[in-house]
């Protein structure tokens, strides 16, 4: 029995115990009784319609009460057992069916029909439970049909509240991007700078306005070239360097004539920033970052290379880096890439394709 | 008596920042040694046995946290953060020495004025302390490695290995010997197994829906039902579609 089969029957319980939708399936049977009688008229034995529509609805009446009431009681939660219910059900009906429907007619109509002696009585009880079972199995499946159906519609309101959620948070990520450690670090670092090299605070000071001043804006600027995001970048890593002395290197190699090519704001920097925190600040020999743009194929190509711990598989990678893949997908579409690779030998080296464009 | 400390701190300049810090207060505490990781001040404590260890909570390797732990009851520990709200929380609860950066004369003063007063005493290993490290510990692991599912797939690729962060994936499928792994980008393969990446992945964020496929729950954007029974899954941005077998329809709905 799996839990599937436990959700439809229990729904087909709680169909039934509606009122109306009781009512509507009587009514729905007594057309199918209606139909049944007519086919019955038309292939079958007795030729007169009147008599196939008492015995028809008989059966149906009856298999439908005691079908109804048996399921009501016993409950059944899989279809192995409901089926059984429903056959014993069936058959039994069918034999009381059948005589009320020769009681009717003798007492009502005035025929005589001495089913129980003839061939005819067999022939009825079989084509009474074949025809029960065609007309239980069109009610179920109208009913786990309907079950399906209700249950899509409420996934899809699930999922749309849940599309709304991740919005929300995607916005709550791009409001607090700076790190508290990082910021109050860094100030420790400036008042400890200021009193033994001043002017080593100052450069500090300046580099952290120039971080802050882009980082904090709420509105990104639409374009900025690729030497302008490099400068903040710069500033970023000198902060970085004086906080991490001989544990932190790195290189920046991009050449002028694409320093002047235009560039989305705030797209390398999660790159930068990830490198640290998740490569080398948590290394304890620290290492290497290597930033190096090149043109191939009017493809302006950057990457971010780190020797730093690299990514095991378990990582949670950062908001950052979903980021990064939404908004190039979002500027570029297809011609903007976004490719993850492990750095030789160690560490992790992030890449970045954007069609290239003079400003 | 003349009371020996050690100091420990990744970034240079803070470490002499605090020195001078204390040479101005504390004239009489003599810092025997400086530490730039957790794995440094460990072997300080072990080599000097000083009575103050001032440890930054955030280093590579060990955190402060972590030496704290190894050496409760060993020397007294004044803990040093930048930012962790949460640790100075517990830290104030547990009546925990700390210090906040950028560190400040009056607050240093009020930190050797306590500790004078417990320096009488000598540290006992306390159960609180211990428990109290742990706690924050966990709380702190803002960091990746808490909950232990797969988070990124490695694909070779002409010379190099790839990393495909799972979100990305649209589907995994199961072929003659390898896993087909689909994003918008392309296809991979690689050699994990149905089975294996059903084990590994966040069940809250993929799906098994067939033997032989794994799907992204957030991939998916509508789940029709096939007269067979079984259901036909249609994602977001592809053309194709995926066969849920009866066995799996129950994951859509239950929710």
């Amino acid at each position: 029995m799996t839990m599937e089969e436990r959700y439809e029957t229990e729904y087909v319980f709680k169909y039934w115990l509606n009122f109306n939708n009781v009512l509507t399936d009587f009514i729905i049977n007594i057309i199918i009784c209606l139909l049944i009688a007519l086919a019955v008229t038309i292939i079958g034995p007795i030729k007169d319609f009147l008599t196939n529509f008492v015995l028809v609805q008989s059966i149906g009446i009856t298999g439908s009460l005691t079908v109804f009431f048996s399921l009501l009681i016993f409950r059944p939660r899989s279809w192995t057992l409901f089926l059984f219910i429903a056959g014993v059900a069936i058959c039994c009906s069918v034999f009381i069916g059948l005589q009320i429907s020769i009681f009717i007619l003798q007492y009502f109509l005035n025929t005589h029909l001495d089913l129980w002696t003839h061939n005819l009585g067999l022939q009825a009880v079989i084509a009474g439970i074949i025809f029960s079972f065609i007309d239980l199995y069109f009610f179920i499946t109208k009913i786990t049909t309907r079950y399906h159906n209700t249950m899509i519609e409420q996934e899809k309101i699930r999922r749309t509240a849940m599309e709304k959620e991740y919005l929300a948070a995607n916005l709550k990520m791009l409001q607090a991007q700076i790190e508290p450690h990082f910021l109050f670090n860094t100030l420790s670092n400036i008042l400890s700078l200021i009193d033994t090299s001043p002017h080593k605070g100052k450069s500090m000071l300046l580099d952290l306005t120039n971080y802050l001043r882009t980082s904090l804006s709420r509105t990104l600027p639409e374009k900025t070239t690729l030497s302008q995001e490099i400068s903040m970048i710069k500033a970023y890593l000198d902060i970085q360097k004086i906080r991490m002395d001989d544990r932190l290197n790195y290189t920046i190699d991009v050449p002028d004539s694409l320093g002047q090519k235009s560039f989305p704001p705030m797209l390398l920097q999660p790159l930068v920033e990830n490198a640290l925190k998740h490569g080398l600040e948590p290394k304890v020999e620290g290492g290497e970052i290597i930033i190096r743009a090149i043109e191939e194929n009017n493809v302006l190509k950057i990457d971010v290379a780190d020797t730093g711990l690299g990514f095991s598989d378990l990582d949670k990678p950062g908001l950052g880096i979903a980021n990064v893949r939404e908004r190039l997908h979002l500027l570029f579409g297809e011609k903007g890439r976004f490719i993850i690779e492990e750095n030789d030998p160690c560490g992790v080296r992030a890449i970045i394709e954007v069609p290239i464009n003079d400003i | 008596m003349i009371y020996k400390a050690i100091i420990a701190d990744d970034e240079k300049e803070l470490r002499t920042y605090l020195k001078r810090m204390l040479a101005e207060t504390w004239p009489q505490l003599e810092i025997c040694g400086e530490a730039i990781n957790g794995k440094e001040a460990m072997k300080l404590i072990d080599d000097f046995a000083p009575h103050i260890a001032f440890l930054d909570i955030k280093m590579p390797g060990l955190s402060g946290l972590d030496v704290a732990k190894k050496i409760a009851g060993v020397c007294h520990i004044v803990f040093v953060t930048a930012f962790d709200q949460y640790a100075v929380e517990a830290f104030e609860r547990e009546a925990v020495d700390y210090l906040v950066k950028p560190v400040t004369k009056e607050r240093l003063l009020q930190t050797i004025h306590r500790l004078k007063k417990h320096l009488q005493s000598s540290p006992e290993p306390s159960e609180g302390l211990t428990q109290m490290i742990t706690h924050v510990l966990a709380g702190l692991q803002d960091n990746p490695r808490t909950d232990r599912y797969l988070r990124w797939i490695k694909t070779q690729h002409k010379d190099c290995v790839r990393l495909i962060s799972v979100e990305e994936i649209d589907y995994f499928q199961s072929g003659d010997k390898y896993t087909l792994v689909m994003t918008a980008e392309g296809e991979a393969l690689i050699k994990k197994s149905i089975k294996e990446l059903s084990r590994e992945l966040d069940p809250q964020k993929f799906w098994q829906i067939h033997r032989g496929t794994i799907v992204n729950v957030s991939r998916i954007e509508i789940v029709a039902r096939s007269f067979t029974g079984r259901g036909v899954l249609k994602l977001k941005n592809r053309p194709d579609t995926l066969t849920v077998s009866r066995q799996y329809l129950h994951l859509f709905r239950q929710m």
